[in-house]
C-alpha cells in the first residue's frame, strides 16, 4: 500500500495511565481521517520506531513526556536535536529513540524523513497500570490533540 | 577497522561509594550501589530495579481470554514471549490441545521473535563491547560505533535481518510488536501459501546471517586472546549455579514447549517438570533492598546470595539452556554447539559453563538454531492447513511455559467458570536470573575496585557482567516498556555519603 507523505505515531503505553495519551491521541485522530495522513500507534522503542518512519517526508510523534520541573499537562514541541545529548546515552534492550534515528540516517539516509516533530504532554504517573490519565493530563487531551493536528497543517 | 580498546587507564577513587544507574544499554532503569571501604576496597554491591505498581490487580476481573493481548503490553521487548506463555496457560486453563498447525505457526512465529531480539541483543548491546571495547570512549561504544567500525553494507545487513524477524511476527501474529493470534487451544488464522513462501526466503537469508554471525564472533571475540581469556579466566564473570531451561523428549533446547529442567552446578539432574508443577520447585525469596523477588530451586530454598551446589539459586537464558541440554535439533547449530562445547572442554571445563560473558556464546548459537528451525517450519507446506485450532474446556485453573529469549517465562492463571480471572502469577526471565545477577554484580565489583582505583571502562565492565543476562527490569518488577530508562552507578562512602555519580541520562 502507499503510504502518505505524512504520519503521526503515537507512542505509549496504553494500560499505563499518562503514558498511554500518544495512543489515545492517535486513536482519536485517525477517527478524522484526515486526507493525506497515515496515522500509526506504537507501543515500542527505538529501532522499531524507526522503522516505522521510513519512507514517510515528515513524522510527527505524539508521546507522553516525564520531566523534572514541569506541571503535568504541558505541552511541549521538540526538535531531534533537543534529543541530541542523549544519542549516545541510555538506551534499553535496543536503542533508544534519537539513537535509532541516527542510525536510520547512517543506514537508509534516502529513506528517513527529513522533518521529525515530537509533540509530548508531561505525564504524571506512568508507574500505575490504568487505561485512564490523571485529572490534570485527561483535562488537557484535546488541546494535545490539536497540537497535532496543528503540526499536521503546517 | 582498528583493534578493540580492552582495558583503559585507572585513576584512584577517594570516594567510598561507587553507583551505576541507570545502566547503559538495558531495558528498565536499574541502579547500582557499590560500597567501599577505607582502603577503597568494596565491600559491597547491590543491583536494584524500581517497581511499577498492581499489574495483577489490573489483571483479575477479567476475561481470561484477554491476557494474551494484556500481559503482551508488559514488555516492549519481548511481547512475543508474553503472548505465547500466555496462549499456553490458556490452552492449560481450557484444557484444550492445539492442532499440529497451531503448534507449528506458534513455533514458527517464536522464531521470529527470536531472530529479531538476538539479532539486536548482540549487535546493539554486546558489539559495542567486544567490536570497540568495553574500554572504547562511551560517545562510540553503542551500535552508531560498531557500524562506523564495521561498515555501513554490514549495518544494513543487521538491520534487515533484524527486519525479517520482527515481519515473520508481524504475518502470523497479526501485528509486529503485540500480536493478537494466539488463542485457547489454537491460533486465530491460518498461513497462506503466499505468506508462507515470503517467510521461506526470509528465513533462508536469516539461515545465511546466522553462519555470519557465528563467524564474526569466532573471529572477533574467539580469535582474540584478551577476550578468551577475558571469558575464561573462571575469576571474574564467573559463577558456579543451578540452571534451568524447557528442553524436548531429547533433552534438546525447545523455546516454545517442553519439560522444565534444571541442574546441578556438576550437571547432575535435579528436577525435570511439568508446567503445572513448577510451585514444587521454585519459591520466590524477598530481599529487603529491592522490589524484584529471588526465585529459588525450592527443595535447596534461599541460602543467601551465594553460589555452589549449596545454594538454590539457579540461572537461566541462553548459556542456561545450553547448560540443561543435549544441544539442537537443527545441523548448524547443533555443529556451532558442539564446537563451544569441545573448546571449553580443552580448558578443563568439566560439567556446565558457568563463565558469564559465554551468554553471548550461546546466544549467537541459538541465533543459528532459530534461523534454521524458521526456515524448517516454513518449508513444510502442511503448515498452511486451516485447522488451526482445538477443541477447548470449562475454564478452570493452568500454567504456561516458554523460553523467552532472556529465559524461562511462566504464566499462572486462575479462572471462575464463566472465564474471570481471580488470580495471576508470572515469573519472568529477568526475575528467574534476579539473584544471579546480583551476585555476579556484587562478585564482580569486588574483584574488580582494589584500592579505589577506577576508569569509566572498568565500570562497564562491570555493567558487561549483567548485560550477558539480557536483562529486561521492564518486566521483572513488571514494570513497563517506555524502552527509554537507564542506570545510575553511585559510590558511597562507609559513613554513607554518596560521593561520586555516574549516570548514561
Amino acid at each position: 500500500m502507499k503510504k502518505n507523505r505524512v504520519l503521526v505515531l503515537g507512542i505509549g503505553n496504553p494500560l499505563l495511565t499518562d503514558d498511554g495519551i500518544g495512543i489515545v491521541a492517535a486513536r482519536e485522530i485517525i477517527k478524522k481521517g484526515l486526507a493525506g495522513v497515515d496515522v500509526e500507534e506504537a507501543t515500542a522503542s527505538g529501532i522499531e520506531v524507526m522503522e516505522m518512519m521510513l519512507g514517510y517526508e515528515k513524522v510527527i510523534v505524539a508521546d507522553a513526556i516525564f520531566l523534572p520541573d514541569h506541571e503535568p499537562g504541558e505541552i511541549m514541541h521538540l526538535k531531534e536535536e533537543d534529543f541530541s545529548h542523549t544519542v549516545h546515552g541510555s538506551s534499553p534492550h535496543g536503542v533508544n529513540i534519537s539513537t535509532a534515528i541516527a542510525l536510520g540516517r547512517q543506514t537508509s539516509p534516502e529513506m528517513m524523513p527529513k522533518d521529525i516533530v515530537f509533540i509530548a504532554m508531561q505525564a504524571e504517573d506512568i508507574s500505575t497500570f490504568g487505561e485512564s490519565q490523571t485529572e490534570k493530563v485527561a483535562r488537557m487531551m484535546s488541546e494535545f490533540i490539536d497540537a497535532v493536528i496543528k503540526e499536521i497543517r503546517k | 577497522m582498528a583493534g578493540p580498546i580492552i582495558f583503559d587507564q585507572k585513576v584512584k577513587t577517594d570516594k567510598k561509594r561507587i553507583t551505576i544507574d541507570p545502566v547503559t544499554r538495558l531495558e528498565g532503569h536499574g541502579k547500582i550501589d557499590i560500597f567501599l571501604d577505607d582502603k577503597g576496597n568494596c565491600i559491597n554491591a547491590y543491583w536494584q530495579v524500581p517497581e511499577l505498581r498492581g499489574f495483577e490487580r489490573f489483571c483479575v476481573g477479567r476475561h481470561v481470554g484477554e491476557l494474551p493481548v494484556l500481559t503482551n503490553r508488559l514488555c516492549g521487548v519481548c511481547p512475543a514471549a508474553h503472548h505465547l506463555a500466555s496462549a499456553r496457560a490458556l490452552d492449560a486453563v481450557f484444557s484444550a490441545e492445539p492442532t499440529p498447525t497451531a503448534h507449528k505457526l506458534r513455533e514458527l512465529f517464536y522464531m521470529g521473535q527470536y531472530v529479531h531480539s538476538h539479532i539486536a541483543h548482540f549487535y546493539a548491546l554486546a558489539a559495542p563491547d567486544f567490536v570497540l571495547g568495553p574500554a572504547a570512549p562511551a560517545n562510540k561504544r553503542n551500535i552508531l560505533g560498531v557500524v562506523e567500525a564495521v561498515g555501513v553494507p554490514i549495518g544494513a545487513e543487521v538491520i534487515k535481518h533484524r527486519s525479517y524477524g520482527q515481519k515473520v511476527q508481524e504475518i502470523i501474529g497479526g501485528r509486529a510488536t503485540h500480536p493478537v493470534f494466539g488463542i485457547p487451544g489454537g491460533v486465530s488464522k491460518p498461513l497462506t501459501e503466499e505468506e508462507r513462501v515470503h517467510i521461506e526466503t526470509m528465513a533462508k537469508s536469516c539461515v545465511e546471517f546466522g553462519k555470519f554471525t557465528l563467524k564474526l564472533f569466532n573471529d572477533v571475540v574467539l580469535a582474540n586472546k584478551d577476550y578468551l581469556g577475558l571469558i575464561t579466566n573462571g575469576k571474574s564473570f564467573y559463577q558456579e549455579t543451578n540452571y534451568m531451561g524447557l528442553v524436548d523428549e531429547n533433552d534438546k533446547v525447545n523455546f516454545y514447549r517442553g519439560k522444565v529442567k534444571i541442574v546441578s552446578p556438576e550437571g547432575k539432574e535435579l528436577a525435570k517438570f511439568e508446567p503445572k508443577d513448577y510451585l514444587n520447585y521454585i519459591s520466590e525469596h524477598v530481599e529487603p533492598w529491592t522490589y524484584m523477588k529471588m526465585p529459588v530451586f525450592k527443595p535447596i530454598g534461599w541460602k543467601g546470595l551465594v553460589d555452589g551446589a549449596a545454594s538454590g539459586i539457579y540461572r537461566v537464558g541462553t548459556l542456561g539452556r545450553l547448560n540443561v541440554s543435549k544441544g539442537f535439533t537443527t545441523p548448524l547449530a547443533q555443529a556451532a554447539y558442539e564446537g563451544m562445547v569441545k573448546t571449553v572442554r580443552s580448558l578443563g571445563v568439566t560439567g556446565p559453563v558457568h563463565h558469564t560473558l559465554a551468554y553471548h556464546w550461546a546466544r549467537v548459537v541459538e541465533l543459528q538454531y532459530a534461523a534454521e528451525k524458521m526456515l524448517e517450519l516454513a518449508s513444510d507446506k502442511s503448515i498452511t492447513s486451516t485447522d488451526v485450532r482445538g477443541k477447548i474446556g470449562e475454564p478452570k485453573e493452568g500454567v504456561g511455559i516458554v523460553e523467552a529469549p532472556r529465559g524461562t517465562l511462566i504464566h499462572h492463571y486462575k479462572s471462575d467458570k464463566d472465564g474471570i480471572c481471580t488470580g495471576i502469577n508470572m515469573i519472568v526471565a529477568t526475575t528467574n536470573n534476579n539473584a544471579a545477577i546480583a551476585h555476579e554484580v556484587k562478585k564482580n565489583a569486588m574483584a574488580l575496585i582494589r584500592d579505589g582505583m577506577v576508569s569509566p571502562g572498568l565500570l562497564n565492565m562491570l555493567e558487561m557482567s549483567f548485560r550477558c543476562y539480557d536483562p529486561c527490569n521492564s518486566c521483572g518488577t513488571h514494570l513497563l516498556p517506555d524502552g527509554s530508562r537507564a542506570l545510575e552507578v553511585r559510590i558511597i562512602d562507609k559513613d554513607g555519603n554518596v560521593k561520586q555519580v555516574l549516570k548514561n541520562f
